[in-house]
């Protein structure tokens, strides 16, 4: 045998112990935000509206209505040209259109504020706002007023930045 | 029970959705055959919509309807009109419209945020056309 060949069989070796080793899993943090509507689809929102959480957490978005289906899109010319209501450098998300019990998972980098909607319900002001990190945060973006590229009823109900940093999370039934 | 008799008439009258009168037997169970098309299979809809049931729905009715709504054993339980409150608002009338049955047992009105296919915040008006209809749809 040669040294050669020896020494990739040593290295092999390592390899396989070190992949039988019990690995730590790398988890990183995850928040739900369910879609609700009450069961005759008088009301839909998303809940929690709003929520703070530390870069690199991951949302779960899950549709927890039966009778509906929802999306999880973000403000962002790349999603039907609406307009860019998150962090410059971010990536946009849609989640596509979720039928009940389905989920979709996005994970949110990027310091500063990110409004989403849900693109059926829109109009009926489904939608939410997301703060990731705080405004002491390097690169953080802070929110834009909404102004009239925003359906009146999403500018109603998205909660001001403070007091979703105030409180960590406002939930849909008590916004 | 309230026989919508004089309704139906007057829709042959008309000679607006008089196919659908004539037809009410091809509707009983579904699927109902052409024109109509599953909801679910159009749009991103469950298959059985809790409180609807499994609708059925001719495109070019929309968004009025009439809607076609089957139990889970597939019998007609209630046909389902949904108007958009802004397009009623601005004087739009939805006049003439089918209807699956021409037996109504009960009627429900109600408001509804807007769904795939309707988005706009709109009513629902819902006939059943037995007394268990609206128990069958709901689960």
């Amino acid at each position: 045998m040669s040294l050669s060949r020896r020494r990739m069989l040593a290295l092999g070796g390592g390899l396989c112990a070190a992949l039988s080793l019990p690995r730590r899993p790398l988890a990183a943090p995850v928040e739900v935000i369910e879609m609700r509507g009450t069961a005759r689809g008088e009301q839909i929102w998303f809940a929690p509206v709003g929520l703070a959480i530390a870069p690199g957490t991951t949302l779960r978005f899950i549709n927890a209505d039966p009778g509906n289906s929802h999306t999880a899109t973000a403000y962002h010319p790349a999603n039907f040209d609406r307009p860019r209501r998150i962090p410059a450098r971010a990536e946009p998300w849609d989640s596509g259109f979720l039928l009940p019990g389905d989920s979709f998972e996005v994970t949110l980098r990027v310091p500063g504020v990110y409004d989403y909607y849900c693109i059926p319900h829109e109009h009926a002001g489904m939608a939410g706002r997301i703060v990731v990190g705080t405004p002491q945060a390097s690169g953080f973006v802070g929110s834009v007023e909404p102004g009239d590229d925003l359906p009146p009823e999403v500018a109603a109900i998205l909660p001001p930045v403070d007091a979703i940093l105030a409180r960590g999370r406002i939930e849909g039934e008590d916004r | 029970m309230i026989k919508l008799l004089a309704f139906g008439t007057a829709i042959v009258a008309a000679g607006v959705s008089g196919a659908i009168a004539h037809d009410e037997e091809m509707l009983r169970q579904a699927p109902p055959g052409a024109p109509w098309v599953q909801v679910s299979d159009v749009l991103p809809l469950p298959e059985f919509i809790p409180g609807l049931g499994t609708l059925f729905v001719n495109p070019d009715t929309l968004p009025a309807g009439p809607f076609l709504a089957y139990d889970r054993d597939g019998a007609l339980s209630a046909t389902v009109y949904m108007t958009p409150l802004q397009e009623l608002q601005n004087g739009t009338s939805y006049d003439g419209l089918g209807i699956g049955a021409h037996e109504v047992s009960g009627v429900d009105i109600y408001f509804n945020a807007g769904h795939p296919g309707v988005e706009a915040p709109h009513a629902h008006v819902v006939l059943y056309h037995d007394e268990d209809a609206k128990r069958r749809l709901a689960e």
